[in-house]
């Protein structure tokens, strides 16, 4: 298993040095980004050009979170979200050794930007109502869904119908968590700080399954196939959609990278950074619609 | 601020939780603590070294180790305890090892002349400890041991990691839920442990002066 | 020595001696603390033991009651041999009594509860009775009026005589007075060395450590003499204050009594 995970790590590194070279290529319109962008070109006092200028972007992602955005041996993260962070900075023309990677969690992730102790966040982060009264979101750039984890060849439990009086295990404070609360009460829920504490649980026998977002469980199998398996080949009974969050009321910043995001699906880019990490393991999605509220 | 007074009966189930948690470990951590100093200077070497060893053991293990030994160790040898009893039996094995070292270091502050005193009136070990010493003891061991307390109410906050709804691991449910308030979700959680632990650090002031005459 | 004469000596004497050490001998690390000390102690005598510091008296008057352990030798009471742990040796420490130089009150008890709380719990008397026997003794040694006080609120003479009282509310067999006027501020030693005195009068047995020079001549059946850890004289105070017959002895004699 260990094997297998620093195979996966050495390659995401690799693919990541790949794709940025891809990047300095070029394409028919955005050319030799993270070289070539005048700073002068943004709207003078516009966030954009503010980063610009400054050749630095602080980015808050997170450093646990196999296939999106988790610490390597040197410390940078790497992962899907840290390659769509990498994209933002090159469209302000900043290279990645101006990128400044901040940890953020699920409890820091609004007074991080609101403080403005971090830029954006690429995080994991799900777009929802409460979230926007206090932060904005570009995106989504993805989107995730909730779905069930449990050992290899249990399939007594075919979908989250059949939590009832079940343990069903998942991270404190997490929204997977707290959807099981409020819409599967029947379902008896077991809550940790950590997955791996569930996945523990799980091989234990003290909890049948383990419920959170898709990409986070096929993490998990993937890393230990002979022992678990998702539930109804990944099937999942939520949307998350996770947004890019920047400071409140922002809206030409926002719609820069709703902008970036757009050409990174249009020109293929976004795909590359895909398959370079989370698509290990799960197959490449068609780019989800951009919400421009 | 809303959604501190929205979710108030969450808030004072958690806090309960909490306070559960601690005033049982800390009845049951006094008590193994106290065992554990007396075995400290009992006449017998083994209990001695059994005594030194469970002390060193836990006071230099992370507590979330602990927690781990209990919630997911023990119940593959076959022992599987209700999350709130593992909590507890974690909280108490680790604060009675620091509870030990307070009582000790009481211990060592009564003067030898008052265990030679007690021995020379025939009295056993047990009986020169619990109406002699221990009494005598205790009087010194109250700062550090409101101290180790005090951390043990912090400490229960460990249990929100392994599946008990105590005062942290509400506040990470609150705080996913109502992102717009998470400072006052923070401040309001602080504030239940400030209701605990400040009137912990008055008592101590108050036995202190209580006891300071006798000196 | 001359032990068993000096023994014979004495009315109240039996045939057997309450206490006799035979060969004891004890170090402190390479310090020879007591070297091939021989005594008997014949029940109502008084003993006193006299000596210069660090001569080894403070550390013989402990092994009787085995506070301190001996490193060979035997030591009986009564004809027993002293048990090495356990209740064998508390219930002997029972019937011996101790006084210490530094009082060693209970701090956190009242006078009368230093002197009841031996007689409840090692002797099982009733609280009533053991207060009783309490106020009785404490009015023995003239404090009877400080008994609800705390040792800390008392002199240094009246913790000593409270002490004293503590002792004897388990009816001892024997009483071991360590340096027992020591810390006390000189018009405080009297009403100390009183009580002594009326215990010996009452037949009590005694061995006595002690400075009290006055209270050897008038008081003791003998005088034991230490130095460097051995005894060197063992004599009837009359005879070891008029004519000591070792060189240190003498020396010993005429530094302290030129005070």
């Amino acid at each position: 298993m260990s094997l297998t995970r620093r195979l996966f790590l050495t390659t995401t590194a690799g693919s990541a040095a790949v794709l940025t070279l891809a990047a300095c290529g070029g394409s028919s319109d955005s050319g030799d980004e993270v070289a070539d962008v005048d700073p002068s070109s943004f709207e003078k006092g516009s966030t954009m050009a503010k980063l610009a200028d400054a050749g630095k972007i602080t980015i808050g992602t997170k450093f646990d979170q196999p296939l999106f955005g988790q610490a390597g041996p040197d410390g940078d993260p790497v992962g899907f979200d840290v390659e769509i962070g990498k994209m933002v900075a090159a469209a302000l023309g900043i290279k990645p050794d101006g990128i400044e990677w901040t940890e953020t969690v699920t409890a820091n992730r609004e007074p991080f930007i609101e403080n403005g102790q971090v830029d954006i966040v690429v995080a994991t982060y799900t777009i929802n109502d409460e979230r926007k009264k206090v932060v904005d979101f570009a995106g989504p750039y993805y989107v995730a869904g909730q779905a069930l984890m449990v050992k290899k060849g249990d399939d007594a439990i075919g979908g989250p119908d059949d939590l009832k009086d079940t343990n069903v295990c998942s991270v404190e404070g997490s929204t997977p968590a707290q959807n099981i609360e409020d819409n599967y009460p029947d379902a008896k829920l077991v809550t940790f700080d950590t997955y791996s504490k569930c996945v523990t649980a799980l091989n234990n026998g003290q909890a049948d399954s383990v419920t959170t977002d898709n990409v986070i469980l096929a993490g998990f199998v993937k890393a230990d196939e002979d022992k678990l398996q998702m539930v109804d080949k990944g099937k999942t009974f939520t949307k998350e959609p996770y947004g890019i969050g920047l400071k409140k009321d922002d809206d030409d910043f926002r719609a820069f990278i709703n902008d970036t995001l757009q050409k990174a699906y249009d020109d293929g880019s976004w795909a590359k950074a895909w398959e370079s990490t989370a698509g290990q393991v799960l197959p490449t999605p068609e780019p989800p619609t951009i919400d421009k509220y | 601020m809303g959604s501190l007074i929205a979710s108030r009966a969450a808030i004072g189930d958690a806090f309960l939780t909490t306070l559960f948690l601690a005033g049982v470990s800390g009845v049951l951590s006094l008590l193994l603590g106290t065992l554990l100093a007396a075995l400290r200077v009992s006449p017998y070497a083994p209990l001695r070294t059994v005594a030194t060893v469970y002390t060193e053991f836990l006071r230099n293990t992370p507590l979330t180790i602990v927690f781990f030994f209990y919630v997911f160790v023990t119940p593959s040898m076959g022992f599987t305890f209700g999350y709130k009893t593992a909590a507890i039996t974690a909280l108490t094995c680790y604060t009675s090892a620091f509870v030990a070292e307070a009582v000790r270091s009481g211990i060592n502050s009564v003067a030898v002349g008052q265990a030679e005193a007690a021995r020379s009136l025939g009295m056993s070990f047990s009986q020169n400890l619990s109406l002699v010493v221990l009494p005598q003891a205790f009087r010194t061991a109250i700062p550090p041991l409101i101290s180790v307390l005090i951390a043990l109410v912090k400490n229960t906050s460990v249990a929100g990691a392994f599946s008990v709804l105590e005062l942290f691991a509400l506040s990470k449910r609150l705080t996913n839920v109502h992102s717009a308030d998470v400072i006052a979700i923070l401040i309001g959680i602080a504030l239940c442990y400030l209701v605990i632990c400040i009137p912990l650090g008055r008592l101590a002031a108050a036995m202190e002066r209580k006891v300071a005459f006798a000196r | 020595m001359t032990q068993t004469t000096s023994a014979s000596r004495n009315e109240s004497g039996t045939a057997r001696p309450l206490v006799t050490l035979r060969g004891v001998q004890k170090h402190f690390g390479d310090l020879h603390v007591l070297k091939d000390i021989d005594l008997e102690v014949s029940p109502g005598e008084v003993v006193v033991v006299l000596g210069p510091s660090g001569s080894g008296k403070s550390t013989l008057c402990r092994t009787i009651n085995r506070l301190e352990t001996v490193d060979t030798g035997e030591i009986t009471i009564d004809g027993r041999p002293l048990p090495s742990s356990g209740p064998g040796l508390a219930h002997l420490r029972s019937e011996v009594g101790m006084v210490f130089q530094s009082f060693n009150l209970f701090a956190h008890k009242s006078v009368l509860d230093n002197v009841t709380v031996a007689p409840i719990k090692v002797k099982k008397l009733p609280r009533r009775q053991a207060e009783e026997l309490g106020m009785s003794l404490l009015e023995r040694v003239g404090v009877a009026d400080q008994a609800h006080k705390m040792p800390a609120q008392l002199s240094g003479g009246q913790q000593q005589r409270v002490a004293i009282a503590r002792s004897l509310a388990m009816q001892p067999k024997l009483m071991l007075f360590d340096e027992p006027t020591s810390a006390l501020d000189p018009e405080m030693i009297n009403e100390v060395i009183e009580v002594m005195t009326g215990l010996a009068r009452e037949g009590m047995t005694m061995i006595v450590v002690t400075h009290e020079m006055g209270f050897a001549r008038r008081t003791a059946d003998r005088v034991v003499f230490m130095d460097a850890g051995r005894i060197l004289e063992v004599a009837p105070p009359e005879q070891f204050f008029s004519e000591p017959e070792s060189e240190r002895a003498k020396d010993f004699l005429s530094k302290i009594l030129h005070h």
